[in-house]
């Protein structure tokens, strides 16, 4: 068992050697293939949190001076109600402190330095509202400019001024490096593919005479499964490495972007870079053992 | 040992390489296979290997019939059965020593049981003190020699020999049938496909020659017609 075991460690990087340019280029697909991977999620995910106070049809928010007492809300609340009354307004709901934080959690996730200034105290709740299907934007831009007058609204954002731009951006980015990173993750699985075809053919000698004194197939192809799974772990550690710099670049360079941009929620937050990292390597050993697999098994008889 | 069965193999409807060949080979036999080139004794070989199967025909070695049994059990069939080749096809990166170790190693055997079977085969070829060179180093008597304890080490019940001698001068040559026959001696069963007509004449072993994939003839301690 372990002179097996020594010998397919030992046959593995006798290959890596053998195939030095190969392996090379294979290792550099993966990555970079695996990295626009990685991004595209990690992209998404800043989508996500920038469009998250906009999710459920909401398209205007009220934000409400911190410290308004029940009365000033009171009359906010009614003041919509009567909206919802006339079929103009479907719904609305209070965001009240902890809500707010919540949200200024993931809104400020790019600024700590902003968020930190928030607290219970100075925090401006906040009113989502989803207005009826058949109102038109022209009617809520101009119910925007009377709610802006009532007494304790500290300001009034409609959706179409930031979420038609994001989304937009969101559908391109997200398609175009979707395929781009399908497309690369195929060249790299087939690059794998070859070098493994390649090192199969460089050894059918070797490959003839282990079949003739009684190697199982299995014992043949696990070098080479082997070898590609390497392969692709290796480009899957170096994307890995690349995209937690990218991100921790990104997350810095957000902090200096002007509050009234909108982007700095474009972030990452809860830690899911590591889980698109763990994604990266599965998805990395995978496309490296299925490639040199099916080479194995499809070159077996070289 | 090994018995085939009214076998017929063809590569195509033009080419029959054996048609309806028969016979039974003991254990210990040692038995030439002889023929022109072309008449099937290569494939004859190939077939007691599971390298080929028959169109039609059974094909016993170590009393099972080989061509049904699953891809799965061959490589356990192989470590029954050694093979020599006329090109002697050894690994021209790996020394005396690891050319037979390798035989060993790819079914698994523990190190030091091949630390003390290899020089001990090494030993009985004429070998010893050269385990450390390359194929490039030794001539090409030597080189059969590895090909032939490369063959033996797993101590085989079964040794094919496909033109062993074919690329050697006529004593290397001799050199190379006295190991045989050695190995024959000790139980195990030899089959050699040869158009050394010396070789087989001097022997006097059984002869089965074929003719356009048909046996022509199956003659006990035969000679070379």
């Amino acid at each position: 068992m372990f002179s097996r075991f020594t010998y397919t460690l030992r046959e593995t990087f006798a290959g890596f050697k053998r195939n030095i340019t190969l392996t090379a280029a294979a290792i550099i697909t993966s990555a970079i293939s695996l990295l626009i991977f990685g991004l595209t999620l990690l992209i998404q995910e800043g989508f996500d949190n920038l469009l998250q106070r906009w999710e459920g049809g909401v398209e205007m928010i009220v934000f409400v001076n911190a410290g308004t007492q029940p009365d000033g809300l009171e009359f906010i609340q009614s003041t919509l109600n009567e909206q919802v009354s006339v079929g103009t307004v479907a719904s609305f709901e209070y965001c009240d402190v902890v809500c707010s934080l919540a949200d200024a959690d993931r809104v400020l996730a790019g600024d700590p330095t902003t968020r930190k200034l928030l607290n219970e105290t100075n925090i401006p709740t906040l009113f989502k509202i989803v207005p009826a299907e058949s109102t038109e934007v022209a009617f809520l831009r101009g119910l925007k400019e009377s709610y802006q007058q009532l007494p304790s609204v500290h300001s009034v954002t409609l959706a179409e001024e930031q979420l038609d731009l994001i989304s937009r951006l969101q559908g391109f980015v997200s398609t175009y490096t979707t395929g781009l990173w399908i497309a690369l993750m195929l060249a790299s699985g087939l690059l794998i593919w070859n070098t493994i075809r390649t090192a199969m053919f460089a050894r059918r000698r070797e490959i003839e005479v282990m079949k003739l004194v009684g190697a199982t197939d299995w014992f043949i192809r696990i070098p080479f499964m082997l070898e590609g799974l390497i392969q692709g772990l290796l480009g899957a550690i170096g994307a890995v490495g690349i995209m937690q710099f990218v991100n921790w670049r990104w997350t810095q360079g957000v902090r200096d972007f002007p509050d009234s941009s909108g982007m700095t929620a474009l972030v990452v937050v809860d830690g899911y870079q590591w889980t698109v990292a763990i994604y990266i390597l599965l998805f990395g050993a995978l496309v490296g053992m299925i490639g040199s697999g099916i080479a194995a098994s499809r070159f077996l008889d070289v | 040992m090994i018995r085939l069965e009214n076998v017929t193999k063809s590569y195509s409807t033009e080419v029959v390489a054996l048609r309806d060949a028969s016979f039974d080979i003991a254990k210990g036999e040692f038995v030439f296979l002889v023929g022109p080139s072309g008449s099937g004794k290569s494939t004859m070989l190939r077939l007691l290997n599971r390298e080929e199967r028959p169109e039609r025909g059974a094909v016993w070695v170590a009393g099972r019939n080989i061509i049904d049994m699953p891809p799965s059990r061959v490589p356990h069939l192989r470590r029954n059965i050694g093979n020599i080749f006329q090109d002697y096809k050894l690994l021209s990166n790996k020394t005396v020593f690891e050319n037979v170790a390798f035989a060993q190693e790819v079914i698994g055997k523990p190190k030091h049981v091949i630390r003390q079977q290899v020089p001990a085969v090494l030993d009985l070829v004429g070998l010893a003190g050269k385990e450390d060179r390359f194929p490039h180093q030794l001539s090409g008597g030597e080189q059969q020699r590895v090909s032939v304890a490369r063959a033996f080490v797993n101590r085989p019940l079964i040794l094919i020999a496909d033109e062993p001698t074919g690329n050697l001068d006529p004593t290397t040559g001799e050199g190379i049938m006295r190991l045989l026959d050695r190995i024959n001696k000790t139980g195990t069963t030899v089959v050699m496909a040869t158009h050394d007509q010396r070789i087989v004449n001097t022997m006097r072993k059984r002869v089965i020659q074929l003719d356009r994939g048909v046996i022509v003839r199956d003659q006990a301690r035969g000679v070379y017609e």
